[in-house]
């Protein structure tokens, strides 16, 4: 029992310190691509203590589930980080169908945010809820696809062996399928976390966004636990496709550990490239893009399928 | 489980014989569950019309339709159903006419009416053909004797299409739209939380009789899940009057449960116990749960809307700060039927979702493709769900109130109603966090529906992930009390102030100018508005000054448009046309039946 809860533990202040980094190396990639020498790896950190000392402003239109929201949302992707491996820590959180409870927890921390975006009678975080709602649908279909092909790969429906964490997918035999998977699920990350070229996570432009619209009147610790939770979701959806792709196990923990920090650094350079070298879609053309993140996934599948 | 009962009772071929297992347990509960909470919350809601309407004829087909519901999930004799069947339809008709002073509400329970007896009239040839190949009206009996792989595809499509019109599967769903709404909201409740379940009982139960059935009967129980689940869903995301939304979510909720029970199928043809049960075992789950938070979010919608005296979602808002009480149980009930976690709806689909995933692993390419398909459509399903009822809750409880009715002063809800509602929102938490009692009552159903012996299975392998599911939830909820306790060490001292809604500078806006339940679906209705047969009129702005502009727009129903009103339009135009050759004189038809009475006395004298 102690040994469990001082894996869950250990498990948290990985995640805890890792996810407001991995937004900081996006930050710095963008500035070096930008000519300019940007905040340091840690400004999350300092931008976290900040809100977390600061008072917090209420509309008067809103009621106990503006409040409720972050705390929904910071405590889902918690129960969340514990059903990833992160590199030689096995998930401390792992069963058969834990997919499912991972979506459907991700689910329930979207409701809230939606609702309390809704709550507080503003048009443009209408605007943003309506967005995210829509966009989030197809997402899903994706997310979806994809796990039916790696459970298919894998024989399981735990997300642990399903991407790899315990014993390698073997990339030689379902190449093709697995590099589809990783492609689509690579737009996922993208969409799902509100990063270009679906969303601007820096833009204060309220009628384009959809994320930074919803918590627009969000201030605060209630603030700080929405932009920490937004940050450790991302690490969340990166820590599940590094393994995927990195599918090597060492047996030496720190080795083993270092592929995995590798990994999640190449993965956050990605996604800082991406957002360096594209411009944000046309809102109306996001949805194609997630229905070609879809279609990947769709043929994914029916390489699997094929393949046998 | 079985338990009988039986009595003399003096009708041709009937027999009272009356039976009980682990099959109509579960209904059983589900009606005495709903049943009563409507009951008592009627007494809050009906006290309006008191002296007004005709309430004793109201209860008497109230509890004429209590008893029916009862008699039909126990009988074990084709007569005796068939009696209780009707006896069901015709107190429902009664009960839904409440309002028969509005037109609308009288077509609602025409078209309601018409429709269960097409459905019935099925319903009576399948019957037929059953007693006849089992040569009994007994059920038991019928239960053991063999049929013929044609026959029993026969009987297999009349029941979906006879018991799909009471279940509303989809294309067969055009009344259950109209009636729910038409209904006072006990009785909406209980339609739409028992009355279309009675349509999944008869299947089940012929299920049950016919035994193993071919393979494609599973595909196509689970194509009419996926295809009445999603388009439910749809339909329910283009409405915006209130009642008529939760009924298009009943449609979906249908197809989880047909979702479920051809995946059951499908085990069974396949003879792969474990799928067997996990879908029979999830669809049964998902009947009772989908009672429960239905019946909540119905009698919610009815305290909601005899306040507001609409049920026009666009008009409402702000309803969270003047009855808090109502919207947390109404939260309740939408995260609910989300099928989100903590509550009981997430146990059903997750049932189901492993089922289809087992049999993504297991079943032949074909039925991998259907799992496959039943899985996207059920993920597909949640996220619609989710939009639709982030939109119903954004648009009805939070944000200010879109209309002038909405302010006025308005006395307290009745605790003879927020009681029940108190009751169904328990339920949905215990089944949510407990699920361990109902859910081996549902796979022990599951199991006698399809004639497997649970004691060979190891039920482990999904008692074990429920039980992991629980002590996450558990934490879940021990994170949110952690970090609720955390911000309030971070706020201490400070008072948060108190100001308007950020409107980028823009100050003087209107209630109106809020995000409407319409605008807020219309990215996801415009994607599929072919489909949907989406309709905007009116809007555009013209001229330099413009003058008050109006903009509506509806979505409309493709089965009952292009379907069934042409049928239904061709029907009348042909017996208008025998109609002329008709004489109209009464003693002609007494003796149309007179000459028929001797030719069938002189055709039984030979």
């Amino acid at each position: 029992m102690m040994n469990i809860i001082f894996l869950i533990l250990a498990h948290w202040l990985i995640v805890l310190t890792l996810a407001p980094l991995f937004v900081g190396v996006i930050t710095k990639v963008k500035a070096f691509f930008a000519g300019k020498k940007g905040p340091s790896v840690f400004q999350p950190f300092f931008d976290l203590q900040r809100l977390f000392q600061k008072n917090s402003v209420y509309s008067r239109t809103t009621t106990w589930v503006f409040r409720g929201a972050p705390i929904v949302n910071l405590a889902a992707v918690l129960l969340l980080s514990l059903m990833i491996p992160l590199g030689p820590f096995k998930a401390p959180l792992q069963f058969s169908g834990d997919i499912l409870l991972a979506v459907y927890i991700l689910s329930l921390a979207r409701f809230f945010m939606i609702i309390a975006a809704l709550d507080t009678g503003s048009s443009f975080e209408g605007m943003g809820a309506s967005r995210e709602a829509f966009f989030s649908c197809l997402c899903e279909l994706a997310l979806f696809m994809n796990f039916i092909t790696l459970s298919l790969v894998s024989h399981s429906i735990s997300l642990s062996t399903m991407i790899g964490a315990d014993t390698s997918l073997s990339w030689n035999l379902i190449g093709p399928a697995l590099l589809l998977v990783a492609g689509s699920f690579f737009l996922v990350i993208l969409a799902e976390n509100n990063r270009i070229p679906i969303d601007d996570p820096d833009t204060h432009l309220e009628l384009t966004m959809i994320h930074e619209v919803m918590i627009l009147d969000h201030s605060g610790v209630d603030l700080g636990f929405m932009l920490y939770a937004a940050a450790i979701k991302l690490f969340i959806f990166a820590g599940i496709l590094v393994p995927i792709i990195l599918s090597i196990h060492a047996g030496n923990p720190i080795v083993d550990m270092l592929i995995f920090l590798g990994g999640m650094l190449g993965a956050s350079m990605a996604v800082g490239i991406v957002e360096s070298t594209m411009a944000r879609l046309k809102l109306n053309r996001v949805k194609n893009l997630l229905l070609i993140a879809v279609a990947v996934a769709f043929f994914g599948f029916v390489v699997k399928m094929w393949k046998g | 489980m079985e338990r009988f009962f039986q009595l003399p009772w003096q009708v041709p071929f009937g027999e009272f014989s009356l039976k009980i297992d682990s099959l109509s347990l579960m209904f059983l509960m589900a009606i005495f569950i709903l049943v009563f909470c409507a009951g008592v919350y009627a007494v809050g809601y009906m006290r309006e019309y008191q002296g007004r309407r005709p309430m004793g004829l109201h209860i008497f087909f109230y509890i004429l339709f209590s008893l029916a519901l009862v008699f039909v999930v126990l009988a074990n004799n084709v007569i005796l159903f068939l009696g209780a069947w009707e006896m069901m339809s015709i107190s429902s008709y009664f009960l839904i006419v409440f309002h028969d002073e509005k037109p609308s509400v009288r077509r609602a329970g025409f078209l309601f009416l018409v429709a269960s007896h097409c459905g019935t009239f099925l319903l009576f040839l399948m019957f037929f053909l059953m007693a006849h190949n089992g040569g009994s009206m007994n059920f038991d009996v019928i239960s053991h004797s063999g049929f013929s792989a044609i026959l029993a595809g026969v009987i297999f499509l009349l029941a979906i299409i006879g018991f799909g019109v009471k279940a509303g599967f989809i294309p067969v769903h055009i009344w259950l739209p109209h009636a729910h709404p038409a209904a006072p909201s006990h009785i909406s409740a209980v339609l739409s939380g028992v009355m279309i379940k009675m349509g999944i009982y008869g299947i089940c139960r012929v299920l049950w009789i016919l035994g193993v059935l071919p393979d494609w009967c599973g595909y196509v129980l689970l194509m009419i899940g996926v295809v009445s689940g999603v388009m439910g869903v749809l339909y329910a995301l283009g409405q915006h009057e209130l009642k008529k939304l939760l009924a298009y979510h009943s449609i979906e909720n249908i197809g989880i449960i047909a979702l479920g029970l051809g995946l059951g199928l499908l085990g069974e043809s396949h003879h792969m116990p474990y799928l067997t049960v996990l879908g029979f075992g999830g669809a049964l789950l998902h009947v009772l749960n989908h009672s429960i938070f239905k019946g909540l979010l119905f009698l919610g919608a009815g305290a909601v809307i005899q306040k507001t005296h609409t049920g026009e979602i666009d008009q409402m808002g702000g309803l969270a700060k003047r009855m808090p009480v109502i919207s947390i149980l109404f939260l309740i009930g939408a995260v609910s039927i989300c099928g989100l976690p903590l509550f009981n709806g997430f146990i059903s689909e997750f049932i189901i979702y492993f089922g289809l995933f087992k049999g993504l692993a297991s079943l032949p390419l074909l039925g991998a493709f259907g799992c496959g398909l039943g899985i996207i459509a059920l993920g597909l399903m949640g996220s619609l769900a989710l939009a639709c009822f982030a939109k119903v809750y954004g648009t009805v409880f939070l944000g200010q109130p879109r209309s002038p009715s909405a302010v006025e002063p308005w006395g307290k809800t009745s605790s003879w109603m927020i009681v029940p509602m108190l009751v169904l929102g328990a339920l949905c938490l215990w089944i949510g966090l407990f699920p361990r009692k109902m859910a081996s009552l549902a796979f022990l159903g599951g199991g006698y529906l399809s004639h497997t012996d649970l004691s060979s299975l190891n039920m482990g392998i999904i008692f074990i992930p429920l039980s992991f599911i629980i002590s996450a939830l558990i934490l879940f909820i021990a994170l949110m009390v952690g970090l609720f306790g955390m911000r309030r060490i971070f706020l201490k001292g400070l008072i948060p102030s108190v100001r308007e809604t950020w409107g980028c500078g823009f100050s003087q806006s209107s209630a109106r100018i809020q995000y409407t339940s319409s605008s807020f679906a219309r990215l996801i209705v415009e994607l599929v508005k072919s489909v949907l047969l989406f309709k905007r009129e009116g809007g555009e702005v013209r001229d330099l000054f413009p003058a008050k502009i109006k903009l509506t727009s509806s979505i409309q129903d493709a089965s009952e448009k292009f379907f069934f009103r042409p049928l239904f339009d061709r029907l009348t135009s042909l017996s208008k046309k025998l109609d002329i050759h008709s004489i109209r004189y009464t003693q002609m038809y007494l003796m149309y039946i007179f000459l028929y009475l001797i030719f069938l006395l002189v055709w039984k004298m030979k």
